[in-house]
Order: structure tokens, then C-alpha cells, then sequence
């Protein structure tokens, strides 16, 4: 994470995210996933073939590339389909697009009522006998019962979390990297599916996206960093309010 | 001159001329800023690349000059709630902290009897200038005790001239000895943990010899603490003079 200027000169936090070998692997119709929507098989970052079996291999021999470390699904509609084995560029998003991100959140094992639903406790002192970070009470006398979703100690982390709604600061073509606003959960260097943001408020915030996707060996050329327009840039002199 | 047996002296070569290159004697020297080398851990080593482009880029736009802990420093910004839209503050650097474009600096300063302490950013592209006023280092690597020192030792003049400095002068290191205010203190100095150097203990000899009770002698002999630099330092400082030559 870094930070980042804006021409006002305000500070905003931004994770960089890199994307690393990623590949379509599969198309799956309407009708065969029985979904609302068609989907599209993308695999991430490459990996040894030797520590999976050769079944395993086979998405990835149709397509013609690598095992991948990861594969998602991603719901598609009917015009954006792509052919198994095109790969993905960062160029695929543009500066001021926003932008949801999921990845499992760091595992922090077996945690108490504290740690896990930020419960408050007992004090420290005054009387208290065994009781610190205890959740206390956990029903009432009139249920009779205690209720399914009640929050307890447990396993904590490693789950699926989605941040929604960040914005993308800055793209680099030649490096594939790209700059996402605030923070993306999991630890460093981990895997990460970034897709457009399905907020309402951000439905048609993409102007002009490279739809369906930017392909390399195509007509555009694009510069190698590409900026958003608030964006602070370090060759312009320092910033003064008039 | 005369020969011994009447045949012709021996061929000397003559001596082989010393070479002293001061070239690479100055380059040896350089100055690094502590912002560039980048901290021991498991991140991709492209963030640390694209975060010193960056910096150069900002570097070869906006003089940043080289200054440590316990140089006085003047700093001016740009403050849209200022009357002048720029606002000045001079002050001694008591601490440089971070890496990478979020490196910070803390300059201290006593204004009409109320110590005041100020952390700037030096990549913010607020910051509008900074002058070295007065250079010299000093013992220690932070200077946070002056919090609990006597006014005295935090004062800086803010109308204060510019102190003239030679360039091939190695910067002083100024050993003085700073008298502290009455305990309690925000942190206890006289700890080894600390190892300040500066402060003139006025304690009682048996205090100080209790605070060597929390010494750990082993740290210094920890392998895995160990972070040798010096590789990582010479490859950057190459990238760093090839970039702003161009």
C-alpha cells in the first residue's frame, strides 16, 4: 500500500495489485451452468503441473496454457464473451473505473467473542471472578431458546470478503499493475479477483471501457502509464492554492 | 653516476605512480536517503521499483536536500487556509521515519513557550520548500527525549539565517549533553533499550544501575535481526545517479 496526491492535495491510501498471467480457460453456456447469465472460466497467476494429477490438467491442456494457481468463474453476458486462451491484461481496466475486489481474508484461527465481534467484556478489576473476555449473557428469559445466529468464539478469517465500490487510480501497460483505492483484504501477495464494481451508484461510471476486453495485438497502443484526471503527477511542480 | 664493476648500471623501472581517484572516493560517501531502502519482508519487490521511480521523478522536479536527525530545518507549504496561501516553520528534525513516498519527518520547535512538533511528509506535493538551515548530527538516531529535556535544548530561532557550509566539510556532529526536566519523563531514557547517548543523567548512580537491569546483551549477537544493507544500498544508489543524470 502507498500513497497517493490529488491535485488539491489531499492524501488517499492504495493498494497495488498486479496482474500476473491471467488466462480465459473456459466458456460455460446459460443453459449448461443453469444460470441466469453465461460464465467464463479465468485462471490467475502460472504454476508447477507436477504436484496435481493429470485429470486435473485437462481445462487447462483444451485452453492451451499453463496450470493456474486459481480459477474463477465470472457472469458474463452473451456480447462479452471471450475465446478460451486469450489473456487478460491490467490494460482491461481504465483510470476512474470503479471496481469490487474479493480474496480470502487472513485466517487468525480458533478466536474469542472479543477478538472475533469486538464484544466489550468485563472489566479488569472490582469483583470480577474469572470473567474478562467473556461474552456474558447469551439469551434472554422469555425466548427460552438460544437463538442460531448468536455470535460466539470460533474459527475466524479465511473466508471470502468483497470490498466494493474502490476506485482505480492508476494503470501501467507494460508492467501490469494497476492502483486500487483504500485497502483489499487478504495478506500480501495473495490472490485476488477484481471485478467491475456492481454498485448502483457506480453503474455508469465506465465511460468507454475496452469491451470485451483489451487484446494486445490489436490496433490501440496505449501510453504506458495511463492516470486519472485528479491524480497528482510527480513532473508537475508542487501544488499552490491561489 | 658512477658504476660499481665498470659495466652499465642495471635497468630500474621507474616507480609506479599512485593513483588516488578522488572521484570515487567523494562517490563512496554519498549520502543515501534513508527512504529508499526498503524494509526487510515478503512484498513483491515491484512496489519498492515503482515507488522509487516515483520518487526520483519527484526528486529531479523538487529539491529534496540531504538533511538528518538534529539539522534545523525550515519548511514552507502551501496552506489554503493561510492568509499568504504558504505557511513557514523552521525547527530541529527529531525523527525521519517510513519508506517509499510515504517517508516522514518530524522538525520540533518552542513558539512563545509551547513546544510544538510538526510531521511532514517529503513527498507531499504540498510542500513547497525546503532549506537546510544549520547542519550538524548529532549522537543519537531520534531526538524524542528533547520533549523532556529543558526548553532550551528544543528553541530554534524562526528568523534564523542560513549557517554557510563548505561542500567538502564532513557535517560536525555536535556532542552535547542535554539537561532533562524532572522525572516522570514520557519514556524512561536512561533504559538501555533506548541507548541515548545525548542526555546528561542527573540520576543517583543506584537508578542507573537498575535501569541495567532491563539491558538485553544478547540482541546484538541475533542473526536473525541482522539486515546487511549494503548490496541493496549499492544497487540503488546506482539506479539513483543513472536516473538523474538523464
Amino acid at each position: 500500500m502507498m500513497p497517493i496526491w490529488t491535485k488539491s492535495g489531499e492524501k488517499h491510501a492504495v493498494t497495488l495489485l498486479k496482474v500476473q498471467d491471467c488466462h480465459v480457460l473456459r466458456y460455460v453456456s446459460k443453459e449448461e451452468s443453469g444460470g441466469k447469465t453465461a460464465k467464463l472460466l479465468v485462471g490467475g497467476k502460472n504454476v508447477s503441473p507436477f504436484s496435481k494429477p493429470e485429470s486435473a490438467h485437462e481445462i487447462f491442456r483444451e485452453a492451451g496454457v499453463p496450470r493456474k494457481q486459481k480459477v474463477t468463474t465470472f457472469n458474463v453476458t452473451d456480447d462479452a464473451i471471450i475465446k478460451p486462451g486469450t489473456p487478460l491484461y491490467a490494460a482491461h481496466f481504465r483510470p476512474g473505473q470503479f471496481v469490487d475486489v474479493t480474496a480470502k481474508t487472513i485466517g487468525k484461527g480458533f478466536q474469542g467473542v472479543v477478538k472475533r465481534w469486538g464484544f466489550k467484556g468485563q472489566p479488569a478489576s472490582h469483583g470480577q471472578t474469572k470473567t474478562h473476555r467473556r461474552p456474558g449473557a447469551i439469551s434472554t428469559n422469555k425466548a427460552a431458546k438460544v437463538y442460531f445466529f448468536l455470535k460466539m468464539p470460533g474459527k475466524m478469517g479465511n473466508f471470502f470478503l468483497t470490498s466494493f465500490g474502490l476506485k482505480v487510480w492508476r494503470i501501467n501497460t507494460k508492467l501490469f499493475f494497476f492502483y486500487v483505492n483504500g485497502s483489499v483484504p487478504g495478506h500480501t501477495n495473495c490472490l485476488v479477483k477484481v471485478r467491475d464494481s456492481k454498485l448502483p451508484t457506480y453503474k455508469d461510471c465506465n465511460k468507454n471501457p475496452p469491451f470485451p476486453t483489451f487484446f494486445a495485438d490489436g490496433d490501440e497502443e496505449l501510453p504506458e502509464d495511463l492516470f486519472d484526471e485528479e491524480i497528482f503527477q510527480f513532473t508537475d511542480p508542487s501544488v499552490t492554492f491561489a | 653516476r658512477v658504476s660499481s664493476d665498470g659495466k652499465p648500471p642495471k635497468f630500474q623501472p621507474p616507480p609506479k605512480p599512485v593513483i588516488i581517484d578522488r572521484k570515487t572516493e567523494k562517490e563512496e560517501s554519498r549520502f543515501l536517503s534513508p527512504e529508499f531502502i526498503p524494509p526487510r519482508g515478503r512484498k513483491d519487490p515491484l512496489k519498492y521499483y515503482i515507488e522509487r521511480k516515483d520518487m526520483i521523478q519527484r526528486r529531479k522536479v523538487f529539491n529534496i536536500p540531504e538533511f538528518y536527525v538534529g539539522h534545523v530545518l525550515a519548511v514552507t507549504t502551501a496552506n489554503p487556509l493561510a492568509s499568504d496561501k504558504c505557511s513557514r516553520f523552521v525547527g530541529i528534525c527529531i525523527q525521519r521515519g517510513g519508506t517509499g513516498l510515504g517517508a516522514t519527518f518530524v522538525l520540533r520547535n518552542v513558539i512563545e513557550d509551547q513546544g510544538v512538533e510538526i510531521c511532514y511528509e517529503l513527498y507531499s506535493p504540498r510542500i513547497q520548500a525546503i532549506e537546510v538551515l544549520k547542519l550538524e548530527k548529532r549522537l543519537d538516531e531520534h531526538l524524542m527525549y528533547l520533549r523532556d529535556a529543558l526548553p532550551e535544548y528544543s528553541t530554534v530561532d524562526v528568523n534564523m539565517k542560513p549557517v554557510p557550509r563548505m561542500d567538502h566539510e564532513e557535517i560536525p556532529v555536535n556532542k552535547v549533553q542535554v539537561r532533562m526536566k524532572p522525572k516522570p519523563w514520557s519514556k524512561r531514557w536512561e533504559r538501555p533499550k533506548y541507548n541515548i547517548k545525548g542526555i546528561k543523567f542527573e540520576l543517583p548512580e543506584h537508578k542507573m544501575q537498575a535501569a541495567q537491569k532491563w539491558s538485553q546483551p544478547w540482541l546484538e549477537f541475533d542473526m536473525l535481526r541482522e539486515y546487511d544493507t549494503s548490496k541493496i544500498e549499492e544497487k540503488i544508489r546506482k539506479e539513483l545517479s543513472e536516473e538523474l543524470e538523464k
